[in-house]
């Protein structure tokens, strides 16, 4: 049951944005860019090396013939060499294992700064010792590696500037030295090539990085594209489990509906029948097809019968949409049998609070009505019945007794004691009966109002008195209680008490007191009922409060009672959120005690 | 309290054994005259006749119970001041009240001793405006 919510959680945080859609930082960004720069320079590379040795090499033949031969073989060599070391950072950068591009960015610098330097150093040495027409093959040969290093280099400009830096610098120098006049305009105009050169690297290196921060871009973008695509195909799964889990609960519950013992119907917002389980199929006897689209108020239930539900009572429920239980509602089935049925109905709303649908739930209890009906009427016609005669019996017997038919025999009194104390014990029987049935059905109400419990201690043992009498025991309280309030109900308070004073004086030893006390403490007053009896026996004592119970059969013989007075003591007390128990008392005898809220009434 | 000592009493019952001792007790012992009725329909005629101080009313009796036939007396324009005692084996407080609530003077629960009821009815008359 927890899955679903589990699911939406996920798909919560899922939904929150994560690494990908986080913008780079920009030195991130310009770092990758740089990389790519360095990627490109290094991979022209070796094209430049190849071209540069080539031109050197058809400059070293040109130049060969004469005494500078020594010179032109060390410049050729200079070149094979610095051509090698740039090979080499080449083969360095395409195993590296950092991530530094700057590092080697400068280790390129290098190179092609040495390169160009070695281009001037060609300039300045050969240029001036030469023929006219060689001075042109060297002029245009530095030109032209000036120029045709743009395309190479210029993806770091710098880089460009200073390798041609390297070439004209020397050579504008030496044009500008030579002394004629042609060569000093020429040695003018070599830096304004050089500055137009770098301008265009320039040029071309904002190109280059535009392309590159663009194709970076790109590259991110394809990169997000992906990891939204990971993303949502994942959402997607969750939502396809979700959906399964759905109508496999959707499953469940329908399975529930369906064999579920109780009626189970779905109606829309105006009672109309949706959907009917079998059993209220079964419970109303009509086949779901003609119930469902139907006015479930038309079609199950009673219409002319007193607790029905109406169009006035659905439409205030259908208004509120809380759920309602425990209604007995008269129904008809469809052979026009009339059933009782309890419903709970459950409304189903959206999150806008909409009522979308009913959903009711009923059984059958109409025999458990009728059977609660019988008992009740058995219970009061055997009170009836039962009392009827003991009246007529009692009543005759009190008669004879009262002396107003003149002297009788002694024997003939003695028997007719005997038989009104029995009659007495029946009915005690027949009253006690009727309170535990009544109690324990939950059918009792009791009558509280605020009275001194003082007083009905005081009540109590004047009414009890003559009964202690006949046992020979003398009934005590102190002369001065204490004034205490209780809440309860007076008549059934002094049923407890006439309890526990009659129980102490047929357990008390003839010629003793059983002695009352009343103690207020804190919220709560006790009242104590204390005799020197024999105890309570052990093995009794867990049961002392539980229907007849007795500790030994014989003493209802000997001392009467129905075994249910102080079973009925510990339920009537509780009722009145008192307590009710015993204690041995010290010298012998036993203590029995109840306690009450103490009652103070509002100022 | 009323004037005159309580003297004449019907006594609308079914069953015959309780009508005897009521009778013995309330002539016997309270030195009373009691007029006795068997049947809830002839009620209003036998207490016509007889111009009773009181009336006691069983509960529950064949035909007709006590309590309607309390309200026909209630509604009798030569009846309705007559005071109404119920005595009556239903013996909870709550049935009691309900009792009252209707206008009867007094209840007395069944069993009833018959040495205390003159006593009983006296006290009940005694109570009454």
């Amino acid at each position: 049951m927890n899955r679903p919510s589990a699911v939406i959680e996920q798909s919560a945080v899922s939904a929150a944005p994560a690494g990908p859609f986080v913008a780079a930082p920009d030195a991130a960004d310009r770092k990758h860019v740089l990389a790519e720069r360095v990627e490109l320079l290094y991979r022209q590379s070796a094209l430049g090396i190849i071209a540069t040795i080539l031109v050197a090499t058809v400059a070293t033949a040109e130049l060969w013939y004469d005494q500078y031969k020594q010179l032109v073989i060390f410049w050729w060599i200079t070149a094979l060499l610095i051509g090698a070391a740039r090979f080499a950072v080449e083969v360095a950068y395409r195993r590296r294992k950092d991530d530094d591009p700057e590092k080697w960015l400068r280790w390129f610098a290098i190179g092609a700064l040495a390169a160009g330097v070695n281009w001037g150093f060609a300039g300045s040495v050969f240029f001036p010792s030469r023929s006219d027409e060689q001075q042109v093959f060297v002029a245009f040969l530095l030109a032209g590696m000036a120029s045709g290093g743009i395309p190479l280099l210029s993806s770091a400009w710098w880089i460009y500037a200073l390798y041609a830096g390297g070439i004209l610098i020397p050579f504008a120098y030496v044009l500008g030295t030579y002394g004629a006049r042609l060569f000093t305009e020429l040695a003018i105009l070599v830096p304004v090539l050089y500055a137009a050169n770098v301008a265009i690297a320039f040029r071309l290196d904002r190109v280059f990085a535009s392309g590159l921060r663009l194709r970076h871009a790109y590259g991110r973008l394809a990169q997000d594209h992906e990891a939204l695509n990971h993303q949502l195909e994942g959402q997607i799964n969750e939502l396809m489990d979700a959906h399964r889990e759905v109508a496999a609960s959707g499953r469940k519950l329908a399975l529930f509906a369906e064999r579920a013992p109780i009626a189970v119907l779905e109606m829309d917002a105006n009672a109309t029948i949706l959907d009917v389980n079998p059993a209220a199929e079964t419970l109303f006897g009509y086949a779901s097809t003609e119930l469902i689209g139907r006015s479930v108020l038309h079609m199950l239930f009673s219409r002319d019968k007193h607790g029905t539900i109406d169009e006035a009572w659905w439409g205030r429920f259908a208004a509120a949409a809380q759920p309602a239980s425990a209604f007995q509602v008269p129904c008809i089935r469809r052979d026009g049998l009339e059933l009782v049925c309890e419903f709970s109905f459950t409304p189903l709303v959206n999150d806008e609070s909409k009522l979308l649908s009913v959903i009711a739930q009923g059984r059958d209890v109409t025999q458990q009505l009728e059977a609660e009906r019988i008992k009740r009427e058995f219970t009061s016609t055997l009170s009836h019945e039962l009392r009827t005669p003991l009246t007529s019996i009692i009543g005759s017997l009190q008669l004879l007794q009262s002396g107003v038919f003149g002297d009788m025999d002694k024997d003939v009194v003695e028997l007719i004691t005997v038989a009104e104390r029995n009659g007495e014990r029946l009915l005690d029987l027949i009253n006690d009966l009727l309170d535990i049935e009544k109690i324990e059905s939950g059918k009792f109400t009791l009558v509280p109002e605020a009275l001194s419990l003082d007083d009905l201690v005081r009540e109590s043992l004047v009414l009890n008195q003559a009964f202690a009498e006949r046992f020979g025991v003398k009934l005590d309280v102190p002369a001065e209680l204490p004034r205490v309030q209780v809440y309860a109900d007076r008549k059934r308070l002094l049923q407890v008490l006439t309890n526990l004073l009659s129980n102490a004086a047929k357990f008390s030893p003839r010629g003793l007191s059983v002695e009352v006390g009343l103690a207020v403490q804190g919220d709560t007053v006790r009242v104590d009922v204390q005799d020197r009896g024999p105890g309570i026996p052990e093995e009794f004592r867990g049961r002392i409060f539980s229907r007849f119970a007795q500790a030994d059969s014989t003493v209802t013989r000997q001392k009467g009672g129905t075994g249910l007075g102080l079973a009925i003591c510990k339920r009537l007390i509780e009722l009145m959120d008192g307590k009710i128990g015993f204690a041995d008392r010290a010298g012998g005898g036993t203590r029995f005690f109840f306690e009450l809220p103490v009652h103070r009434e509002a100022a | 309290m009323p004037a005159r000592p309580l003297s004449r009493i019907c006594y609308v019952e079914d069953d015959e054994d309780i009508q005897r001792i009521v009778r013995m007790s309330l002539e016997r012992l309270g030195k009373m005259t009691v007029e006795l009725v068997g049947d809830p329909f002839a009620a209003i005629d036998a207490i016509l006749a007889f111009k009773p101080d009181l009336v006691m009313l069983d509960w529950m009796m064949p035909g007709m119970d006590g309590p309607t036939l309390f309200k026909k007396l209630r509604e009798h324009p030569q009846i309705k001041d007559i005071p109404v005692v119920f005595i009556t084996a239903k013996a909870s407080s709550a049935e009691m009240d309900q009792l009252r609530a209707l206008g009867a003077a007094g209840a007395i629960s069944k069993p009833f001793s018959p040495k205390d009821l003159p006593e009983q009815l006296r006290a009940i008359w005694g109570a009454l405006p």
